[in-house]
């Protein structure tokens, strides 16, 4: 009895540790309170009433749904992306599906701990499924991608422009097994990509806790900037920065209005968003921010507006190769008006593929142009006189008793 | 027991052994025992009204030997005055379906006027 005891604390005091701060104290009042209770089924029975507090307390019905629906969400898209034996570096692709799956659901834990509950504004709740879905999405995306761009083609006549794809200039070089992938995601790549993943994760988590005090006003400001922003480089780069891929329905990376308007937002966006957020960012009532958290609501705003950009293009644009890989039909829409031999089609399927690089030197940079861009719009914001109305308060602290 | 609005059964049965002594702090057990609730129902309740202001908690300054140190409760003046009212509203139907009944008149009485 007195292992069973010690072994139920020791769970207890691990599964306290979910709990909000302001609910710890109570789980531990129910169990000091069961030395009362006279030892053996009744103090046994107490500490089973203290466990279900505890369990109802950190998984709310509500939360419980979440739970399911995202657990339907991340086995989906982990069995997407789970890889065929026959891809090469089926490891890393393995520890990429269950660290990227363990991450979404650890971090939102971790960062109840550190940052607090989750901002109560649906701005940010939509903000966090948006992250989520995104990062769900890439997951079997980027398998589907990877594992074509490493494929060496079984036809001898499709092994020059494989190659010319591999960045090989001829085929003297490129002496991959027909039929077989060329190696595939290595360690080296793998552990940025889940940094990235974590540095996403991090940031959305932050922004929309009640900690950072990022008005509702700010997320929406910053996510409204990106989405516009993602739409417009989406139609821009809808399979990487490829020319061929996307002519004729769209015009590529070939410099015209939509290009133009997709550096504008690039540039401009961050800091227009910042300015905005800066210039309208209240306190609780109505009452004037000081200057330094205003120019920090515009930094956010900023961080965010090219943060969701680069995740929404990523995912579609990666989105739409792998589904271009799938399906023949999507392949022949994409290039509506071209001839489209075997050959060409294999040509602008392994262009697209090594085009998607792109997306993730979109995920790196972009946002890191932001934050250079909200810092100089919110710095250079005049930021005397309020706003005439109130846009949001700041969500309080958590109820602690 | 007839819920009153904002309050389920239990919730006020649990405010009705608070009342009893209200400026006394009460431990958990003993209030689990006095009104019958099982820990995993009494400690929820104690949260939510922990929450909307009405109960306040702190814990035991000296423990016993050998005993972890035990939280306290009691409720506050704004959890008094809703108890009461909640309390009284609770009373009232179960007093004017038994002033028919002239036997049991004197004993509902004496309860609301105890929770009063």
């Amino acid at each position: 009895m007195k292992r069973l005891n010690q072994a139920a604390a020791a769970a207890r005091r691990a599964a306290t540790w979910l709990l909000p701060a302001g609910r710890r104290d109570w789980v531990a009042a129910i169990w000091a309170e069961a030395h009362e209770a006279p030892p053996g089924l009744a103090r046994l029975a107490w500490r089973a009433g203290g466990a279900w507090t505890l369990a109802r307390e950190a998984l709310l019905p509500r939360r419980l749904g979440r739970a399911t629906l995202f657990a339907a969400a991340a086995g989906a898209a982990a069995w997407a992306a789970w890889p065929h034996p026959a891809v090469g570096h089926a490891a890393v692709s393995q520890f990429h599906v269950i660290a990227t799956v363990l991450l979404l659901a650890g971090l939102p834990l971790l960062s109840r701990r550190f940052f607090g509950p989750p901002s109560p504004s649906r701005a940010g709740r939509s903000l966090r499924v948006f992250c989520f879905a995104a990062i769900l999405a890439l997951m079997p995306a980027l398998a589907v991608v990877e594992a074509f761009a490493n494929l060496t083609p079984a036809r001898p006549a499709y092994r020059y422009v494989f190659c010319i794809a591999q960045g090989w200039s001829s085929l003297q070089g490129c002496n991959g097994v027909p039929g077989r992938s060329t190696g595939g995601p290595a360690w080296a790549g793998e552990i940025p990509l889940l940094l990235m993943t974590i540095a996403y994760l991090g940031v959305i988590l932050f922004l929309t806790s009640r900690r950072s005090q990022v008005t509702r006003g700010t997320l929406a400001i910053g996510t409204g900037t990106g989405l516009l922003f993602g739409v417009v480089m989406y139609a821009v780069a809808p399979l990487g920065l490829s020319n061929d891929a996307t002519d004729p329905w769209l015009p590529g990376s070939k410099a015209d209005p939509l290009v133009a308007l997709a550096w504008i937002l690039l540039i401009g966006g961050p800091a227009a968003a910042a300015a905005l957020a800066a210039r309208r960012g209240r306190g609780p009532g109505g009452a004037a921010l000081p200057r330094n958290v205003r120019i920090g609501q515009g930094i956010a705003a900023g961080v965010l507006a090219n943060g969701t950009a680069a995740l929404f293009v990523s995912a579609l644009g990666f989105g739409t190769t792998a589904l271009m890989l799938r399906s023949a039909w999507l392949l022949r829409w994409l290039h509506h008006g071209h001839q489209l031999t075997a050959m060409a089609a294999y040509h602008y399927e392994i262009s697209a593929g090594a085009g998607t690089n792109v997306y993730l030197f979109m995920l790196i940079w972009f946002p890191v142009i932001g934050l250079f861009m909200s810092a100089l719009g919110a710095a250079c914001t005049p930021l005397g006189r309020p706003a005439p109305r109130e846009l949001a308060p700041i969500p309080g602290a958590s109820g602690n008793h | 027991m007839t819920s009153s609005p904002g309050f389920s059964a239990q919730t006020l049965a649990v405010l009705a052994a608070l009342c009893d002594e209200p400026s006394q702090w009460r431990h958990g057990y003993p209030l689990a025992k006095q009104t019958g609730l099982k820990s995993g129902t009494l400690y929820p309740i104690l949260i939510r009204l922990a929450d909307r202001g009405l109960v306040e908690a702190c814990w035991q300054d000296e423990p016993e030997p050998g005993r972890p140190r035990r939280h306290l409760y009691r409720l506050t003046a704004a959890g008094l005055a809703s108890a009461t009212e909640a309390l009284a509203s609770a009373a009232r139907p179960a007093a004017t379906k038994a002033a028919r009944t002239p036997a049991v008149r004197g004993a509902v009485v004496g309860a609301v006027g105890a929770a009063t």
